[in-house]
């Protein structure tokens, strides 16, 4: 990295990745008295994040947004199952009364969910829950069984449920009524690489990805 | 130009690549690292509220939190996704902490002490909050200030939340075969701070967060921040 981009990132980001409680807090007041004060009040965040309950994506921290920039659900392997009342509370809450512009469904490599389901074992109580990403297999399985090395299938198989997960996000009537008439939120499908850190974008294409499930799920009341 | 100009959109994916070149920078050794696998000691149960990122406000870093966070914090016996999240961090990363954490002004807590309805599903999920008011409606009525009684309602949400957790047969196992804690906690968006209820399997303790030493806890220690838990309940000091 050059000795320039450092420099930037540092006046960027300091103070804005690795904050912390009593200092953290301290520092906070310091820069702004306003801050506690402000947040007290209100959240108005831009962003809805779904991710992965791993420990090792923290959405803040590995985007730089401050406290109060992004509302965060995560849940094993960033699922988005329609009769699960948790993350469909959660989309209702964050579209319909914060009105976040962005939702960002973000996977990631490595996904030891992802794992777990492909493992020809009884999981119990995870059973239920994982079953979901087999059904992501299905829907691609020709794709994915011509895949023969079994990392970059694992890989595949993260990003497609990724894109699985973010149709999931857009058949609900939060979103398609929202969007229809505000023009937001926009649906973003990212997956985290732990090699470098990175955010890949998959580049979910939200309006044609809207248009297409329409066709079955429209709940917009407009037909 | 300044980066409040830019859309956030932009700015989160930007800056995502700032932070990396920085950390690998920092310590090459870091994305290897957590590449390789995790091994989180805490398992993170809050609200969504943007303003209660975990990792952030305890100083820890990617790798040391293993989170669920949804509306209000509530934990319901049945819900799949929360359970699952339980099963997976306790039986198989075996986490020592399971941390339920509340906050002040929350807006599912607000919810709940109105009487109008939210809509859509949130009525549903925000059931339990609801419960946990109409058992304490005449503490919470005689409560006059509105910011307090959210505060009010929102410990006693943690304290109902952890009676659940205590009574999740994995969690209960895991307390028995390798002394699993849970502990109740509450952040104030006031002030930053987070402070122990004393619910869960450590002793009630009347100081908050952050007050004495080190001690002869198990310490979990981040960038400015350490987390500390002995048996008479959790505390957090800053470096
Ligand atoms: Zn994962
Ligand atoms: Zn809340």
């Amino acid at each position: 990295m050059a000795q320039e981009d450092i420099k930037n990132h540092l006046k960027e980001t300091h103070d804005r990745v690795f904050e912390h409680n009593r200092s953290w807090a301290a520092e906070q007041a310091k820069k702004d008295p306003e801050f506690f004060v402000k947040l007290s009040a209100g959240q108005t965040p831009e962003y809805l994040w779904i991710g992965c309950s791993d420990s090792r994506i923290p959405a803040e921290a590995i985007t730089g947004l401050e406290p109060g920039e992004a509302f965060v659900h995560r849940n094993i392997a960033n699922l988005v199952c329609n009769t699960d009342l948790n993350v469909m509370s959660v989309i209702n809450y964050a579209v319909r009364h914060l009105q976040v512009k962005h939702i960002v469904v973000c996977g990631h490599y490595g996904c030891g969910g992802v794992k777990a389901a492909m493992t020809p074992k009884d999981l119990g109580l995870l059973n239920p829950w994982l079953r979901n990403i087999r059904d992501v297999y299905r829907l691609h399985q020709q794709e994915l069984d011509a895949i023969k090395d079994e990392a970059a299938r694992y890989d595949r198989l993260v990003e497609l449920n990724v894109v699985e997960q973010c149709r999931n996000v857009i058949k609900t009537a939060a979103i398609q009524q929202s969007y229809e008439k505000n023009g937001f939120p926009i649906v973003h499908g990212w997956v985290f690489g732990f090699q470098d850190g990175l955010l890949k974008d998959l580049k979910v294409d939200h309006e044609s990805m809207l248009h297409d499930i329409q066709k079955i799920y429209n709940l917009t009341d407009t037909a | 130009m300044s980066q409040d100009t830019r859309d956030p959109f932009t700015y989160a994916l930007s800056s995502n690549s700032a932070w990396a070149g920085y950390k690998s920078h920092q310590n090459p050794d870091f994305f290897p690292r957590l590449a390789s696998g995790q091994s989180p000691s805490i398992l993170w149960l809050g609200c969504s509220d943007s303003r209660c990122p975990e990792t952030t406000i305890l100083g820890l870093q990617p790798g040391d939190i293993f989170v669920h966070r949804n509306i209000a914090n509530i934990i319901s016996p049945t819900d799949i996704n929360t359970s699952a999240v339980i099963e997976y961090a306790v039986a198989f990363l075996k986490v020592k902490h399971v941390v339920l954490c509340g906050h002040s002004a929350c807006g599912g807590a607000a919810a709940a002490l109105g009487d109008a309805r939210v809509g859509g599903v949130l009525d549903t999920w925000l059931t339990p909050l609801k419960a946990v008011r109409n058992a304490h409606a005449d503490e919470l009525a005689a409560i006059r200030d509105d910011k307090a009684r959210a505060v009010r309602i929102a410990e006693l949400n943690v304290e109902a939340g952890v009676k659940v957790l205590m009574a999740n047969v994995v969690i209960q196992d895991h307390i028995k075969e390798r002394g699993l804690q849970v502990h109740g906690t509450l952040f104030d968006i006031g002030s930053g701070r987070v402070r122990d209820l004393g619910h869960g399997t450590g002793k009630p303790r009347a100081a908050a967060f952050g007050g004495g030493g080190a001690g002869d806890g198990e310490v979990i220690r981040g960038r400015h921040a350490t987390l500390v838990f002995r048996s008479e309940g959790a505390g957090m000091q800053a470096r």
